[in-house]
């Protein structure tokens, strides 16, 4: 309802209230939207990256003169043809474009071959030589925080802790009630956004244009200005008509591999991920475990919950300082929690690289803070909406991080028109 | 590998270019006739994104080699609207609201119109099985099926009503 009144933004100006149709829409039904992979320069080549089989070793060598043999083959490019800075990151720049001193993933670049066909591509790419020194991996955030774990960057491989304090968890605990205590883990996710990374970058009167299937252009200007060591008004990024992207393209995928390709050769590339690459290399939602007790009191109020969360962000930071941050400000859930100890870590392990998927860390905990609540009702004899009616947060209530919510709060409205409805669908017995 | 004389009818017009015989007819839309309304998701048959309507019958064209589409009568996303408009699908995509990031409907929407084009009042369940071999990760379905609902309708002269 807004102040004037119900109905009139239907019939005012604007679009609130209507049905609109998408700005883009008739080039999508028609066909005609060109997405990143259906841009086609006159004279374009054509890129793909070799990409490591193993997962954590020191590179000693590339050797890619036979690749450079193969008819139709323009260039093999590796870490030493970057004129700027060989590191890229949202967040830590930790990530090299192509890698120059070790392979910390299955699936970190190690070359780049641009060619005039698909078919030289393919020939090329298994004629390149990689002399590597294979290093024990690092599987698990349990492993990479043990004593004595090698260190897969250099600060150590936690990358990140967040700890949120408010009250006296401890002394709450042995006030309680009701105290359970239960360990959860998350699995890592696959955006998969139907449309495989792609891009296309041209160089013209010493400006470099890339236009790419991304979420984050302005952010890719600035990478792909820093790795080719050149001013951000010398690189456009355009974003292409994008076929998904679920947080999964915000990190940099072909941006700063077609900007190096196209300002080295001189002449336009393309480059378009297959399925298997964009599964192999795109980052993924963070894979967590979640240590969790919480403490209530004999009504199902809640007194306290020490939280712990350890998310594994993979070979390369990318949004995981942010998504675990994102976690413990969520921890708690929507609930007023007088006693609160939270902490989250952040840890480099040589996984696929975790960054940002929907809801961003926040999925994660919500399955751990839930399924609390259904056990502390269930400890009690209360039903699910009950427990959480006495707890959910209200007008006026402070979050674990001390943030006053002063207004639109519909969580209670939320929970009493889901019982009425599930009573209205027979799945629900009416009582309390 | 020695091309071959690829003859067939794409949109109601007729093709005749050489072609090697190992190519899959998605690049010869794509690349060869330019054709880009036909996406490639995952080049192995498993998303529909490159849905294409052979002799009526709706196909991902990854997973048909140029040879075996000789010949056929072949639909691509291009040669569905009429000239200077919509087809009545298209509309209804558009006014169900089932188009997101757009990389999935050229292929639903030939799907649909494979659909559409033999049964104009398709039951809920018909309407799931013609677009179940295409993946959508924007929509969640529901405003796909409300489109291929309101199209039949509309195509059957019932106008709005869904």
């Amino acid at each position: 309802m807004n102040r004037r009144g119900s109905g009139c933004l239907k019939d005012g100006p604007g679009v609130i209230g209507r049905n609109c149709r998408r700005v883009d829409g008739i080039a999508k039904v028609k066909g005609s939207a060109f997405f990143a992979a259906d841009r086609k320069i006159d004279g374009m080549l054509l890129a793909r990256v070799l990409r490591s089989r193993v997962p954590h070793a020191v590179l000693n060598k590339i050797d890619a003169r036979s690749a450079l043999e193969v008819p139709g083959v323009v260039a093999v490019y590796t870490a030493s043809d970057i004129p700027g800075e060989n590191r890229v990151g949202i967040i830590v720049k930790d990530e090299p474009v192509l890698v120059d001193d070790r392979i910390r993933r299955v699936g970190d670049a190690l070359a780049l071959v641009v060619a005039e066909s698909e078919e030289a591509l393919a020939a090329a790419l298994p004629a390149i030589k990689v002399w590597y020194e294979e290093l024990p991996g690092i599987f698990s955030p349990a492993q990479a925080m043990a004593g004595g774990a090698p260190a897969i960057h250099g600060q150590g491989n936690i990358q990140s802790v967040t700890r949120i304090v408010k009250g006296d968890a401890d002394s709450a605990l042995k006030e309680a009630r009701v105290v359970i205590s239960r360990r959860y883990t998350t699995q890592m996710v696959e955006h998969a956004y139907l449309e495989p990374e792609a891009g296309l970058a041209a160089v013209e009167d010493g400006q470099v244009t890339i236009w790419a299937s991304t979420q984050n252009p302005h952010y890719d200007r600035r990478e792909v200005a820093r790795v080719l060591g050149i001013g951000q008004n010398r690189v456009r990024v355009v974003q292409a008509p994008t076929g998904g992207g679920f947080g999964g393209k915000l990190d940099i995928s072909v941006q700063c591999l077609l900007g190096l390709a196209a300002w080295k050769s001189g002449r336009p590339v393309r480059m378009v991920y297959s399925r298997e690459e964009s599964m192999e290399f795109s980052p993924k939602r963070h894979p967590c475990v979640i240590d969790y007790t919480s403490a209530c009191d004999g009504d199902g109020r809640l007194l306290a919950v020490k939280v712990k969360i350890v998310g594994d962000t993979g070979a390369y930071a990318s949004y995981g300082p942010a998504t675990l941050k994102r976690a413990a400000v969520h921890a708690s859930g929507p609930y007023q929690v007088p006693n609160v100890f939270i902490e989250a870590y952040c840890v480099y392990t040589n996984n696929p690289t975790a960054g940002a998927m929907r809801g961003f860390g926040v999925p994660q905990v919500a399955f751990a803070h839930e399924s609390q609540m259904d056990l502390l009702a269930g400890a009690l004899g209360l039903d699910p909406f009950t427990i959480r009616l006495r707890n959910c947060f209200q007008p006026g209530s402070a979050t674990a991080t001390g943030q006053r919510l002063i207004q639109s709060v519909g969580i209670g409205q939320t929970i009493e028109q889901a019982r009425a409805g599930a009573v209205q669908l027979g799945v629900l017995g009416g009582k309390r | 590998m020695k091309p071959f004389r690829f003859t067939a009818t794409i949109n109601g017009r007729p093709v005749d270019l050489p072609v090697n015989p190992h190519r899959r007819l998605l690049d010869v839309i794509r690349d060869d006739l330019g054709l880009t309304g036909t996406k490639e998701g995952c080049g192995e048959g498993e998303c529909g994104a490159c849905t294409v309507l052979l002799n009526g019958r709706p196909v991902n064209a990854c997973l048909v080699l140029a040879p075996e589409a000789a010949g056929c009568e072949i639909t691509t996303i291009e040669g569905v609207a009429p000239e200077g408009g919509l087809h009545p699908i298209q509309e209804a995509f558009l006014e169900a609201g089932a188009v997101q990031c757009g990389y999935c409907t050229p292929g639903m929407i030939l799907a649909a119109k494979a659909l559409l084009d033999k049964d104009l009042s398709p039951t809920d369940q018909a309407i799931k099985t013609a677009v179940s071999g295409n993946l959508c990760r924007c929509t969640g379905y529901i405003k796909i099926i409300e489109a291929v609902r309101l199209a039949a309708a509309k195509l059957s002269g019932e106008g709005d009503a869904v």
